[in-house]
């Protein structure tokens, strides 16, 4: 497969996904509204009692973060979006009809992985964007974060969404179903994650929580994000991240090659 | 439907059939879906594959096609072993399989795009003529969901074309079609064997519709090929029999004339009037014709007998019934 096969086809994963609305719709929703109301919320609240606190500054630009790298919606919408880019061609019935062209599986995989990874950081530059105007324009007189905090937050929650996209498209092909991969996923990063985290007799296994070596890279004023915090080195966590990397990578890449179409 | 240039130039023109298995088995569990499949399609024809449902039609093209694993045996598509050079046998293959489904909220244009996408860069300035081609251009940039069966089944083609196929593989491809469908349909797979140089090979359960778009014909059932040959020869049961029905005022005088003639080697009476087997080719009517004037008997018809492909079928498979049911009643 050449360079320009592949960008023609990361060019029609995109479409298939962008065009997908209700997907789209959902993730915007997920990445924008609870953010939309943070902001409102704390702005409304300083309106009308000056002892509290303004709706921007640096403080909200980390809970602001946290909302979408470390906690709930990133991960949603990056959930949503690596499923339905690992699912939507055999869910259509399409998948049989890419086959049949004598194309490879494995590029018909490799290229769901990038095209959803697109979709996904798009909304969620989008969603960091609000962030940063709340955060300014909402400063009154309080500190506002630095440019290089400014880069370290987009880098942490690129990092968090991208892996769980990824991580969601392969596992999503490895079971091929859209329901059951949505429900598995979501239950894991919101309940099983935090609870595995709490438990601390299990020691350093917890490092094996792909939420906890994600949050090892958050910017420093998004630290309390971790809940239940595992400590771990820079190296460790990078490489906790890479084997869930590889190992959905790998289940996904094979399902796609093995499964009758 | 417009017309289409012939099929560009074939890679490999070594005379190959369009495809080929040897033994093709498949078996889901204990269940034997193919059975040693001796199959050889040639170029350049419509060849229709026959058979009841659940006889093993799908599941063959799944297996030429890659979308499962065979058990055993041999294939060759456009003269390549598949699964061995999969890639280079599909880049001019065009296949429906099954219902075509596509993506129901792109346009019928842009489900094209993705294929073309995967197919190659050059595939992309075909949409146009593909889409023109089945008749869905004033439709392209509609959504599929709104698109009826019938406009999904002519997409599905244009997405087939694609391809440039030298070999067109079209699983129940009427299915769907109401009857004005079905026709230009049937013209569309003409037009792309006799003009446009292309092989077509359609599965279907109805006789009618293989019998009135294909030159040859393989009948399966229950995993094995029962018969295959010319649509003529399959419907005579292989043998060349001219017969005749002859219409004429004495019945009697008639029979008692071409008994013993040697022209004829068979006749029967029949609800329709004397039904004559001759000894010799079509030239042979006209003797028997004389031969009646000259007794004195008025010939009012003499209508030769097309044999149909569903007399046979049902012939053969009413016959595996029957071989079956001891076993059946065993079981």
């Amino acid at each position: 497969m050449n360079a320009t096969v592949a960008t023609q086809m990361f060019g029609a994963d995109f479409l298939k996904l962008r065009k997908k609305r209700s997907t789209l719709i959902w993730a915007l929703v997920l990445a924008i509204l609870p953010i939309v109301i943070f902001f409102t919320v704390n702005a409304i609240e300083h309106a009308s009692n000056s002892s509290h606190e303004a709706a921007g500054g640096i403080n909200s630009f980390h809970d602001g973060v946290r909302l979408l790298g470390g906690l709930f919606f990133g991960p949603l919408v990056a959930i949503l979006i690596g499923v339905e880019a690992g699912t939507t061609d055999s869910s259509d019935g399409v998948f049989r009809d890419l086959v049949v062209t004598g194309r490879s599986r494995l590029a018909l995989f490799a290229t769901r992985v990038p095209a959803a990874l697109a979709l996904c950081w798009s909304v969620i530059i989008a969603a960091y964007a609000l962030i940063l105007l709340g955060t300014f324009v909402f400063a009154s007189n309080l500190p506002t974060p630095s440019g290089s905090l400014i880069v370290e937050g987009l880098g942490f929650v690129l990092l968090a969404t991208g892996v769980l996209c990824t991580v969601a498209v392969g596992f999503a092909s490895l079971i091929d179903s859209k329901p059951g991969a949505i429900i598995a996923l979501i239950a894991w990063q919101v309940i099983a994650s935090p609870l595995i985290s709490s438990i601390s007799s299990l020691g350093s296994g917890r490092n094996f929580v792909l939420t906890q070596a994600i949050a090892h890279f958050g910017p420093a004023g998004t630290k309390d994000a971790r809940g239940t915090e595992v400590v771990m080195s820079g190296g460790t966590a990078l490489i906790v991240i890479l084997i869930w990397l590889a190992v959905f990578l790998g289940l996904g890449a094979w399902r796609t090659r093995t499964m009758d179409a | 439907m417009s017309a289409e240039p012939r099929a560009s130039p074939d890679p490999d023109p070594t005379g190959s059939p369009a495809i080929e298995t040897r033994g093709l088995t498949k078996r889901f569990g204990e269940r034997t879906a193919l059975d040693g499949i001796d199959l050889q399609v040639p170029r350049g024809c419509a060849f229709g594959f026959l058979g009841p449902n659940g006889a093993g039609k799908t599941t063959i093209i799944r297996t030429l096609l890659g979308l499962t694993h065979a058990t055993a045996g041999s294939m060759q598509l456009l003269g390549h072993p598949v699964p061995a050079e999969r890639s280079q046998a599909l880049q001019r293959v065009g296949a429906i399989v099954e219902e075509p489904r596509f993506h129901p909220f792109l346009t019928g244009r842009e489900n094209l795009r993705l294929v073309a996408a995967v197919r190659g860069p050059e595939v992309h300035e075909r949409i146009d003529p593909a889409l023109a081609r089945v008749g869905l251009s004033d439709r392209a940039e509609d959504k599929v969901k709104s698109y009826s069966m019938g406009m999904r089944q002519r997409l599905g083609v244009a997405r087939c074309l694609l391809a440039d196929p030298l070999l067109l593989i079209l699983d129940e491809p009427t299915n769907g079609l109401d009857p004005g469908g079905i026709q230009e349909f049937r013209e569309m797979i003409r037009a792309m064997v006799e003009q446009e140089g292309r092989t077509v090979f359609i599965s279907s359960h109805l006789l009618d519709e293989v019998e009135k778009t294909c030159d040859a014909a393989a009948i399966v059932d229950r995993g094995k090929i029962i018969t295959q040959g010319a649509i003529a020869d399959l419907a005579a049961g292989g043998e060349v029999r001219h017969e005749l029905i002859l219409g004429v005022d004495d019945p009697q005088l008639a029979q008692s004339t071409l008994d013993g003639s040697e022209l004829v080697s068979e006749i029967v009476p029949s609800d329709e009037g004397l039904r004559v087997v001759l000894t010799g080719g079509p030239e042979t009517a006209a003797q028997l014709n004389a031969a009646l004037v000259r007794a004195g008997v008025g010939v009012m018809r003499l209508e030769p007998v097309r044999h149909s492909l569903e007399q046979r079928f049902l012939q053969i498979t009413s016959r595996l019934d029957a071989s079956a049911a001891p076993e059946e009643v065993k079981a």
